[in-house]
């Protein structure tokens, strides 16, 4: 109810034309940052998470290399020849990619969807033979089916591969306690917004597997408008590695009147939020994600989610054992640690106190929110904190 | 989705909880691919899905049926299959769950040999032995590609004390009419699961009469040992 609709504030309506105006404006921005040298990078992550994102897929081949940082010599390789047989992954895959009809656009012809099908097995397959370290899950292919039918094969497999070492590496560790570790920040964000839907689901006690596929998938298998998936892997492929979560956050906070009306029973609230409304304002919610980002930052939050989780201990192995590579919920850990150490924050109960944030810091919080999504002013901050995080490997300085 | 029954006239009696829909939760588990979406998609919608997908973590589906004049909510919990999800996302839906079904397809024998590890896993969450199990071999359509027979199944499930059912959630009896209804086990099989829980009496939780208010458990009960009628206590696990 305090965050009242506030949909309309991020796109004035003032016609098509406009529209067209600030379109053709926006591909000549990007085509120019594309352009310089060094590629402007920090404006092409603007882009891709202001209104529309990048707009056409010819654009989103040369721009989604760029937010990734893959080096241009990486992009005109010829794609290596994939093993299927022997490969412990292969009927694993082969299920998942035969049942993915609905991730293909209606009117494919049966034959070139079969061909890119064949395709996604490859990519799939190639990436987890280069990558032994990396598992596969369920729903790995509905993003990079994402990617194979916008950029096309050859560049699906250099991208998937980047993401699948950095985004997604939490996701592809031989367990899933790292996925259910950076689900535990749904509720903290939750919390911090309404504490009242928060309460409700806590008592209800639905858990958060709900989201389980939305944040594995990049929102890739449950949304069926082909283009609202795109448009948000211009959106979290501009940010930060824990933005699905933030966006997930957000769809909660956005339907909390539908929530608060639902029985208050774990099958009736996993149901009704397992069943994604088709029709979100993509826009304003992606904007409202960012803006959440900046307010709770993932620092902010890893305590809570910490305790939310029985064994914060039983994963510092794979901590330890970690490469140099980023993975979110890694740096996440390392940072609590740090947080823990440090003696500045030893003197009262931080738990306690971040538990209990003022009511009348919510309210100041929540009117910020407001005047940033109008001004697009949370996306400008998304992408700062984005920048930090990009070339080097400390998350949060 | 209240399916409020009357609830006001208890005044009279003290003991006998007001009238409620009862749900009867059921977890449905087996091996990826074996069709465990399919089949709890044709119990609650009555009809075959076009297209399924993987299922990742847990899906629900409900029906309301009625069993000797009783309204109840049977609801089905669809996991995903594959192992990873198991232990770390799957356990949470395993919390007082009424009856477990154990699909494996019988056109592929890895799905069957999976049985143990399934029931290995119910046993880890701790669903005791008055849990009715049943046993589902699916895909029974695909008569060409059988490689479970049904006589191993039968000792498998005979071992373990439970019914097993042949079934193919995608019935070619149907004739596309579209009404698939009657036309093989699906129905049976589940309706089966639901007399089962029924007759296991106080059971378990209902649905509070408005809508509102948290949910009521009552159970306790369930752990009436004289009632376990031909093969339905698993004996081992």
């Amino acid at each position: 109810m305090s965050t009242a609709r506030i949909d309309r504030a991020s796109s004035p309506m003032n016609g098509r034309q406009d529209g067209e105006t600030r379109r053709k404006r926006k591909i000549a921005d990007i085509t120019q940052a594309l352009n310089v040298d060094p590629v402007d990078v920090a404006t092409l992550r603007r882009m891709a998470i202001s209104e529309g994102g990048l707009l056409t897929d010819e654009i989103r081949c040369q721009v989604w290399p760029r937010l990734l940082n893959i080096p241009p010599h990486l992009l005109d390789q010829e794609p290596e020849k994939v093993e299927r047989d022997n490969n412990k992954d292969y009927n694993q895959v082969l299920l998942d990619v035969q049942r993915s009809l609905r991730r293909f656009p209606p009117g494919m012809p049966d034959e070139q969807r079969e061909g890119l099908q064949e395709e996604l097995i490859d990519i799939i397959l190639r990436v987890l033979q280069r990558n032994p370290q990396l598992h596969y899950y369920q729903g790995y292919h509905d993003i990079v089916v994402t990617f194979l039918l916008v950029v096309g094969e050859r560049l699906a497999t250099v991208l998937v591969e980047k993401l699948s070492t950095h985004h997604l590496r939490d996701f592809m560790d031989p367990t899933m306690d790292n996925t259910k570790h950076i689900l535990n920040y749904l509720m903290p964000i939750i919390e911090r917004v309404n504490p009242e839907v928060q309460d409700f689901m806590q008592q209800a006690e639905v858990g958060t597997v709900f989201a389980l596929s939305w944040l594995i998938t990049w929102f890739g298998h449950v949304l069926s408008d082909f283009r609202h998936v795109v448009r948000l892997y211009d959106f979290f492929l501009a940010c930060h590695p824990l933005m699905p979560i933030y966006f997930a956050a957000v769809i909660v906070l956005h339907r909390e009147e539908e929530v608060l009306d639902c029985e208050c029973d774990m099958a009736m609230v996993h149901h009704l939020l397992s069943q994604i409304p088709q029709d979100l304002p993509y826009e304003t919610l992606i904007s409202r994600a960012g803006d959440l980002f900046v307010q709770f930052p993932p620092s902010e939050l890893a305590r809570e989610a910490a305790a939310h989780e029985s064994m914060a201990t039983s994963t510092f192995k794979d901590f330890e054992l970690a490469s140099t590579q980023q993975r979110p919920d890694i740096v996440l850990r390392r940072r609590r640690r740090q947080k823990q150490a440090s003696p500045e924050s030893s003197t009262l109960s931080p738990v306690m106190t971040v538990a209990q944030p003022s009511t009348a810091r919510r309210f100041v919080r929540l009117a910020v929110m407001g005047l940033t999504v109008a001004l697009g002013a949370a996306a400008l901050a998304v992408v700062n904190t984005a920048l930090e995080w990009a070339p080097k490997l400390d998350l949060f300085p | 989705m209240a399916e409020s029954g009357s609830s006001a006239e208890l005044s009279g009696s003290l003991t006998l909880p007001p009238p409620r829909t009862r749900i009867f939760k059921i977890i449905v588990i087996g091996d990826s691919g074996v069709g465990k979406t399919c089949l709890t998609y044709r119990f609650c919608a009555g009809k075959f899905p076009e297209k399924t997908e993987a299922t990742i973590g847990v899906d629900f589906r409900e029906r309301l049926v009625e069993i000797d004049g009783e309204k109840i909510k049977i609801q089905l919990w669809d996991t995903a299959g594959q192992e990873r999800f198991r232990k770390s996302m799957v356990q949470h839906y395993y919390r007082n769950v009424h009856a477990v079904v154990f699909v494996y397809d019988v056109t592929n024998a890895a799905s069957f040999r999976s049985l143990p590890a399934w029931i290995e896993e119910c046993k880890q969450h701790a669903l005791g032995t008055e849990v009715p199990r049943i046993l589902v071999g699916n895909k029974c359509d695909l008569q060409d590609s059988v490689q479970v027979g049904t006589d191993v199944a039968q000792q498998f499930a005979d071992a373990h004390s439970m019914p097993l059912f042949e079934t193919s959630a995608k019935s070619p009896n149907s004739l596309g009419d579209g009404n698939y209804r009657n036309s093989d086990h699906v129905e049976a099989i589940f309706m089966t699961v639901a007399h089962k829980l029924k007759s296991q009496k106080p059971l378990v939780l209902s649905q509070p009469p408005e809508g509102s208010g948290g949910t009521v458990i009552l159970s306790g009960g369930r752990n009436d040992g004289g009632d376990g009628g031909k093969g339905w206590s698993c004996s081992s696990c």
